[in-house]
């Protein structure tokens, strides 16, 4: 039997909120604000499993 | 996909846990040039509580074996921030084997509709209905956008949510059809008007709207072609008194994808 499905709204951060400040290292080594590249734009933030598989 | 999101003034980022080094080497091979942020080892992702801290039970269900590569995975998904970095929509999927084609993202999260490949149309005065998929094909586990674009005559409108007064709001509804998981539709907001005999009002759309709804064909490979039957229910209202509720039907025909050539979207394919 497969698990019982999970209820999305209640992982991570919830609609209507600010997104968390993230600053993580790009593919160049540069760390990257992503607030602050947005630069008052909107923004896609994708979480995928891995470029290498 | 990246191009059309920077042309609506969109900025993309995709966030995994490998190493600089490999997202150098992808975004080397592949060209891109938006930020492929590292988080080697998970941490932010786990402090975003993105974590599937449940993958390897699941994989048990499955008889899939233990991996070092299946630990502080993050469910795939993708948030929408607006221009204040506020969390407009977050999309997250149970497995990697679902996922959006790119249109149909672009479609229902941004609103930007591509010119509809082969639409089929259905008139039934004053509306007419036309609908497509963003894609002519489906492979297995795959997520199709359905458009649904209904013209109302000048003079009419037709109700929609919140319907009050026992008024028929604009659907879509899906013919049950094997495998096939049907997803929530999302059309444009309704305005209200001002109709006798409504006293808080009547909700309604005018001119043209479009709604998207999103199908995941589960069912196994080999699952062949079919044809979508589509219903659109609605009731038409002009200044003066509604008519009776309406509907129109469509068939939209997909085919199968080969799968010749392409890895089984299984997590044992490439371990």
């Amino acid at each position: 039997m497969p698990l019982p499905p999970r209820d999305f709204n209640a992982i991570g951060p919830k609609e209507g909120q600010r997104f968390p400040d993230v600053r993580l290292p790009d593919q160049t080594g540069g760390l990257v604000d992503v607030h602050q590249q947005r630069a008052g734009r909107s923004a896609l933030v994708v979480f995928y499993r891995s470029a290498e598989w | 996909m990246a191009p059309d999101l920077t042309a609506n003034s969109v900025t993309l980022f995709a966030i995994s846990y490998d190493s600089v080094e490999v997202l150098r080497n992808f975004a080397d091979a592949h060209g891109i040039t938006y930020p492929l942020l590292s988080d080697e080892g998970s941490h932010t992702m786990r402090g975003l509580g993105l974590i599937n801290d449940r993958v390897r039970e699941d994989h048990a269900v499955y008889g899939i074996q233990p991996n070092p590569r299946h630990v502080n995975l993050p469910y795939p998904g993708l948030f929408v921030l607006d221009s204040d970095g506020l969390v407009t929509q977050k999309r997250f999927y149970e497995s990697y084997r679902e996922r959006d084609t790119g249109t149909g993202l672009l479609a229902q999260v941004l609103g930007v509709v591509k010119e509809p490949w082969a639409p089929v149309v259905a008139t039934s005065s004053p509306v007419t209905v036309r609908a497509w998929l963003d894609s002519p094909t489906y492979v297995f586990f795959q997520r199709l956008m359905l458009t649904v674009e209904v013209s109302i005559d000048p003079g009419f409108c037709i109700c929609a949510e919140p319907a009050r007064g026992g008024v028929t709001p604009l659907s879509i509804a899906i013919d049950p059809l094997e495998g096939l998981e049907v997803g929530t539709p999302r059309w444009p907001p309704a305005r209200r008007v001002a109709r006798p005999g409504f006293n808080d009002g009547l909700w309604v759309h005018e001119g043209i709207v479009r709604g998207t709804m999103p199908l995941t064909f589960a069912a196994t490979p080999g699952g062949g072609d079919h044809q979508l039957g589509v219903t659109v229910r609605y009731q038409a209202c002009d200044g003066a008194s509604c008519l009776e509720p309406s509907s129109v039907q469509l068939r939209v025909r997909v085919r199968e994808a080969a799968l010749i050539g392409r890895s089984l979207p299984s997590p044992m394919s490439k371990t």
